[in-house]
């Protein structure tokens, strides 16, 4: 990789630096304070004989049942909602500032005019989006095993990062999505509206439509249903649900480097 | 001015000199048409630009000059027509081509968070590398700060770092869109001061400007757009030949018979030993008929572009 192919990557990373570290230490001080509260929580059977008054289709779609087991408090906790939302809420807030965003504001007029090509600039945008992705997504990861380590909160290590994984590939998927709608319009409305419609949507679909015997065929539509209907942090997740948001995610972004290098870019 | 850049990180096209070929079309637009939706912004515009040439494009507001400019870079995909640049296409040769080129955008937008010496380290990875002491020359002479981020900058001093990151690298090609929005006037002096000296090194300029006085300055040539349409174009002679001008002559003695049927006079108006009228056109058949006569004095305003610029607008409304 030349000086000019880095840039095209670390100028944008750098770009978005303190977003990046905001978002790193929220998800990190969240991840922190509900591990410190598990003490409060370990063996405790009330929560569970409280939960048993509920439907358990309630109890299901808010991740709930076995409250009291350390699989039961980060699901409920953490990542049946929370982690993987806040992850794939940074993905289109990094997407919107340096794809979309850059351009409707005219930023990114001065970078076009630079000797290097449309696709390589976006790309260097997609990577550099999936890299802070990532790197929350690790910081997470150890702050989440620190944490465990600290509050003894014991959980298999296999399952975390399963899960972890599956967080990171859905952000991966959300971004990608949004990489695509940028892409092709470069309207930042449209970034966010769809990536937010996925985010918060996808995961309301995946939810709440099985308590429905209508609307439950349709939960297998959100992309949260192909991360999390395993349930990785109590069993072995299988390889498709990585490969089915991977997969997408590659050519998603793919399409939005392709359209990118097709179209007009928006003037200031 | 040619800038000093370490051989290893010189662009390969090298930088522009008297050497090379003088007269050479290096930007060629052919029909070139525009449309966004319902909205002509280009409607069919041919123009040529040769090797060392500065061409000067007016128009106002709306009349198609940064999306011609837009349509040169790639920005924009132009609905129907060509264009080449160094004879090359801008939509499958766009690399080979801004490399060899450098540009201030009309609308200015920087990174924000970046100081100028971090946004020109940037760019000058993108472009293989950079002259730092040509960077400081040039902020000396702008009178610019590199050291403050860009979103500490007043609007004329963002400005200058975009003028410094147009003169950094030795282009072939310097392509100005509004260049001098927000300068104060010693400022616009120093603009034309390097545009003249990159002119003079044979650096290419299309310059689009609303000041006429700058290119009044700096043109060789003058492109007029209005509509998306070009309603004259040439030297800035030629257009000026196209205005008229007010011609007042004193006699010692009574005004010569005959003198308000010289060609190119019009309005014509006598008062014992006064004349006047305004001429369109050439002064010779003019002088030719004073030849001999008794002329005390006389006087003949210098057309200016602006006043050519005016009235191609009213002719065209």
């Amino acid at each position: 990789m030349n000086v000019r192919n880095l840039e095209l990557v670390f100028g944008p990373a750098r770009a978005i630096l303190r977003s990046g570290l905001i978002w790193m230490l929220a998800i990190a001080t969240i991840v922190f304070m509900t591990v410190a509260v598990w003490p409060a929580f370990r063996g405790d059977t009330t929560i569970g004989d409280a939960m048993k008054n509920l439907p358990s289709g309630v109890v299901e779609a808010f991740g709930l049942q076995d409250f009291a087991t350390p699989a039961g408090f980060l699901r409920a906790n953490l990542y049946d909602f929370f982690i993987p939302l806040l992850i794939a809420g940074a993905a289109v807030g990094f997407v919107n500032s340096l794809a979309s965003g850059e351009e409707d504001s005219g930023r990114l007029e001065l970078i076009l005019s630079q000797p290097a090509t449309r696709q390589a600039i976006f790309l260097g945008r997609a990577i550099a989006v999936c890299a802070w992705v990532l790197l929350i997504t690790v910081v997470t990861t150890l702050v989440q095993f620190g944490s465990d380590s600290m509050f003894d909160l014991q959980i298999g290590s296999d399952k975390l990062l399963a899960t972890l994984a599956l967080s990171f590939l859905l952000a991966f998927f959300t971004g990608a999505l949004c990489l695509a709608v940028a892409g092709l319009w470069g309207r930042p409305a449209a970034v966010l509206g769809v990536g937010l419609f996925l985010a918060l949507g996808g995961c309301i679909i995946a939810a709440l439509f099985p308590l429905s015997d209508v609307l439950k065929p349709l939960a297998q539509l959100s992309p949260w249903n192909w991360a999390f209907d395993g349930d990785p942090l109590v069993n072995d997740t299988q390889p498709w649900r990585y490969l089915s948001l991977g997969l997408p995610g590659i050519a998603l972004t793919a399409l939005g480097v392709w359209a990118f290098g097709r179209r007009d870019i928006a003037a200031a | 001015m040619e800038a000093k850049v370490p051989s290893a990180t010189r662009p390969a096209a090298g930088p522009p000199t008297r050497a090379r070929k003088s007269g050479e079309v290096i930007l060629k637009a052919e029909g070139l048409v525009k449309h966004y939706g319902s909205v002509k912004a280009v409607q069919g515009i041919d123009f040529e630009l040769r090797r060392g040439e500065v061409l000067g494009c007016l128009g106002p507001n709306g009349a198609g000059k940064s999306t011609t400019i837009r349509c040169i870079l790639d920005l924009l995909r132009p609905t129907a027509g060509h264009i080449e640049v160094f004879g090359l296409d801008p939509r499958h040769d766009g690399v080979a081509i801004r490399s060899r080129l450098t540009y201030v955008p009309g609308e200015l937008r920087l990174p924000e968070r970046l100081t100028g010496r971090q946004l020109t380290d940037s760019i000058g990875r993108l472009r293989g590398g950079l002259d730092n002491s040509r960077r400081d020359d040039l902020a000396a002479r702008l009178k610019l700060d590199l050291n403050r981020r860009t979103r500490q900058l007043s609007s004329g001093n963002r400005r200058k770092l975009a003028l410094l990151l147009a003169f950094l690298w030795p282009a072939e090609l310097l392509i100005l869109d509004e260049p001098t929005n927000g300068l104060d006037p010693l400022m616009q002096h120093e603009f034309v001061c390097l545009l003249r000296e990159t002119r003079d090194a044979g650096t290419t300029v299309f310059l689009s400007s609303h000041v006429l006085s700058e290119v009044q300055r700096t043109a060789d040539r003058v492109l007029v757009l209005r509509s998306g349409k070009i309603v004259a174009q040439g030297t800035v002679s030629e257009l000026r030949n196209r205005t008229s001008q007010r011609v007042e002559v004193w006699f010692d003695g009574g005004v010569p018979a005959g003198l308000g049927k010289v060609p190119g006079l019009a309005d014509g108006r006598k008062d014992d030993h006064y004349f006047t009228a305004s001429l369109t056109g050439s002064i010779r058949p003019l002088l030719a008929f004073l030849a001999g006569k008794p002329v005390n004095s006389m006087l003949i305003e210098e057309p200016d572009l602006e006043d050519a610029f005016l009235d191609l607008y009213e002719e065209q409304q």
